[in-house]
């Protein structure tokens, strides 16, 4: 195998399909490697932790076609680290030899034939507009639990959604619904539940504007775009039936506008230490934000807003509200609360599309 | 560091096994270790044979064959701890538990009321030996450091102060070992170099303490040769986390044993840090070696709680992560902390997904049955018939 390349490709390519290569130890060694395959001028470059695969194309200027895995970390540290410019890569018996400029590595490979068969993506495909997912993707992520003890809440659900294509997450703490209609990838009740990590890593590989494949499998799900491939395994089991959560409308309703909402969260958040709420005084035409610390201070700030409703106090925690607040997007955004105790819901002005579903935190 | 010798480090001598021999004469004067298994305190006169705390029954009774092994009472224990910690309490308001048996009290500003740091140390002795029946070695010192020092270095039944001129010449002449961080491993690594004393290793430059020992531990240690330590005694915040371990047989614990005595743990935890209204968001599993090196993992919740279930969870999701390593090194003790309390007074609610299969009120109701009825009047069916084993507090409540 021999190639030559610009740096700048190699290392975006090397630095994507690492993010799928597996950090934890006790799995496979190969696993912590890239595998690198050249095909005439086409070098495919793919990392896998087996729940996640990314794989990328790099156009190169090919001499002889091969296989190889590379340690990840290193080869993409090497890469990163030489002058810009043309970079060469050889491999030669059991050495890669990488050079640039007046750099010089040669690097023990990793037996290729150890490296994982992938699953071939399911035949079925159906197109999806890259912006508008990826767009939809970000706004229901954060809600996706990062913790690995409840798998399913680390998932994101992709249902079907009477004329389209519905996007779930929560971590049981939040919901966050996004609703693509006209998007029809399932039909009927069908649903998948994918993990958010590796939709997460999709968001990231994807180009605005780009055509976006995505293949269902049984058991994994394939997104295809321009020069690089995420597959991905799918989280079994049954996701919590969240639709019973959404209120039709709520009694009291505040609107305010997002950018003067979201600056005054975050100040405010200064002062909400140690697990502290901040706490949301709704008033007519009044918005108050408030957060003490014990021992350590206060912060208010007061916002112009309008409100419908008896006035009432609810706190939240911080950072789930201000994720909310920031994926909710639009120029205004509406809070509809019940009571101090009962979930709060954030939407955008002038658009059902996707809606946001918080819980308070309680104080006594 | 201006200032002169105020915080005072009180420590219990061979608690659990003073403890003993106050409660049974016929104890006192002797050799006596506490604890069938595992040594888990011995008296001065065992100490004195050769006997160390963690070390095994076996190879205990063969250094000090005369010795009286006694059943821990942990109950007495805890009293006794309570006690002493009034004592503490009713002598300052800056009163910094570290342990069971040990404190760092901050008794500057008291001297018109209570007179110099000296003699409220020799005062404090002295009520701890009639109130509470216990011997109490404190160091007096301007820093922390020097102070715990101060006390280890009179033990036992000793008061020390370290004066702010003599502080030099009392720490140069120790042996680096006596310093906070340093164990076997850099202990020896020092004395390879001829460093031996703390006064070898204040002569050295930082930057060579940090190429022989890496950059958290070489400063830490250069500081401390040169006696800075500036951290206050610190108290008015309630603790930071709530604790309990048990000490294993050196024979190999087996994966279902090792699951059941970590729920009788996480029960207990969860239970007293509902009764500390508080709620925790970290979960520590301490783990020590067969060699008796100790190692931890921990796992930070997505929100806090003082519900058994998600504790448990946690716990047993780190069991599992960890076990590999014990099947190599072995397993003599398991504990589980939980730390980043918050009051509960505040609470993350949850969406209201339907019935929620196991809820918070559960965990009430057994607590409140176990208050009622005793620990065992409800009890997991995984944990019948176990020896419920001993669990230590680390720190009163």
């Amino acid at each position: 195998m021999k190639f030559r390349c610009e740096r700048e490709a190699l290392e975006r390519a090397l630095g994507l399909a690492s993010r799928a290569v597996s950090t934890r130890g006790g799995s496979l060694p190969v696993l912590s490697g890239v595998h690198l395959a050249l095909v005439g001028n086409e070098l495919r470059i793919t990392g896998s932790d087996l729940d996640l695969t990314i794989s990328v194309g790099v156009e190169v200027a090919g001499d002889t076609d091969g296989i190889t895995v590379l340690p990840a970390k290193l080869a993409s540290d090497i890469v990163r680290a030489v002058a810009d410019g043309k970079v060469e890569f050889a491999v030669e018996g059991e050495e890669a030899h990488i050079s640039a400029g007046r750099s010089e590595f040669s690097l023990r490979v990793i037996p290729a034939d150890e490296f994982p068969q992938l699953p071939e993506p399911a035949a079925n495909a159906v197109q999806l507009d890259a912006a508008v997912f990826r767009d939809a993707l970000r706004q229901v992520i954060p809600a996706a639990s990062a913790d690995d003890s409840r798998p399913i809440l680390t998932g994101v659900l992709m249902a079907a959604e009477s004329d389209g294509l519905r996007l779930v997450a929560t971590d049981s703490y939040r919901l966050a619904v996004r609703d693509l209609p006209g998007t029809s990838v399932l039909t009927g009740d069908e649903s998948v539940l994918v993990p958010s990590r590796s939709l997460n890593e999709l968001a990231r590989v994807l180009d605005a504007g780009a055509e976006l494949t995505l293949r269902l499998g049984e058991h994994d799900a394939t997104f295809e775009m321009a020069g690089a491939r995420v597959t991905t395994r799918l989280i079994e089991g049954e996701f919590p039936n969240y639709r019973g959560l959404i209120p039709a409308s709520q009694p009291n309703r505040l609107t305010v506008n997002r950018e003067l909402l979201l600056d005054a969260v975050r100040r405010v958040r200064l002062l909400a230490q140690e697990a502290t709420p901040v706490r949301l005084i709704m008033k007519p035409d009044i918005l108050e934000l408030v957060a003490v610390t014990q021992d350590v201070g206060q912060a208010h700030e007061a916002v112009d807003a309008s409100y419908d409703g008896a006035e009432l106090t609810v706190a939240f925690n911080p950072d789930y509200l201000l994720q909310g607040i920031d994926v909710t997007g639009g120029d205004e955004v509406t809070l509809e609360t019940v009571d101090e105790l009962k979930p709060a819901l954030l939407r955008m002005v002038g658009s059902d599309e996707f809606l946001y579903l918080l819980m308070p935190v309680r104080v006594s | 560091m201006p200032g002169a010798a105020t915080i005072l480090h009180a420590d219990l001598d061979a608690f659990y096994a003073s403890v003993e021999q106050r409660d049974d004469p016929s104890l006192r004067n002797r050799p006596v270790i506490v604890g069938h298994g595992v040594v888990l305190a011995a008296s001065y006169e065992a100490k004195r044979m050769g006997v160390r705390t963690a070390m095994g029954g076996s190879e205990a009774r063969a250094v000090c064959p005369g010795a009286v092994v006694v059943s821990p009472r942990l109950e007495a224990y805890a009293e006794a701890s309570r006690r002493v910690f009034a004592v503490f309490d009713d002598t300052t308001p800056f009163v910094e538990g570290l342990s069971i048996d040990e404190a760092f009290l901050d008794v500057s500003g008291l001297r018109r009321i209570a007179g110099t740091p000296a003699e409220i140390a020799a005062d404090l002795r002295a009520r701890v030996a009639d109130q509470v029946g216990l011997p109490l070695s404190v160091g007096v010192a301007r820093t922390k450091f020097l102070a715990k020092v101060a006390s280890a270095v009179c033990k036992p039944d000793g008061l020390l102060v370290v004066e702010p001129e003599a502080e030099l010449a009392f720490l140069h002449p120790l042996p680096v070992r006596r310093l906070w961080g340093v164990g076997p491993v850099t202990g020896e690594k020092l004395e390879r170099r001829a460093i031996t004393t703390v006064g070898d290793l204040a002569r050295l430059h930082e930057s060579t303490l940090v190429s022989i020992l890496g950059p958290a531990a070489g400063r830490h240690l250069h500081a401390l040769a040169h006696n800075r330590d500036p951290r206050p005694v610190v108290t008015g915040r309630r603790r930071r986390s709530i604790g309990s371990q048990r000490a294993l047989a050196r024979r190999p614990t087996s994966r279902v044993d090792a699951d059941a005595i970590l729920l009788g743990i996480v029960e207990r935890v969860t239970s007293r840090l509902r009764k500390a209204e508080r709620v925790a968001r970290t979960v520590t599993l301490r783990f020590r070696d067969d060699d008796f090196a100790r190692r931890t993992r921990s796992r930070t919740l997505l929100a806090a709680t003082d519900a058994t279930e998600p504790i448990l969870h946690a716990a047993q999701v780190l069991l599992e992560q960890h076990w590999p390593v014990v099947e190599q090194v072995g397993l003599t003790l398991l504990g589980v902390s939980l730390t980043n309390l918050t009051r509960d007074a505040t609470r993350q609610l949850v969406l209201p997904f339907g019935a929620r299969p196991v809820d918070e009120n559960l965990d009430r109701v057994i607590d409140d049955v176990r208050h009622r009825y005793g620990r065992t009047a409800l009890e997991r069916a995984t944990l019948l018939h176990r020896d419920p084993g001993l669990s230590v507090p680390m720190l009163p409540d």
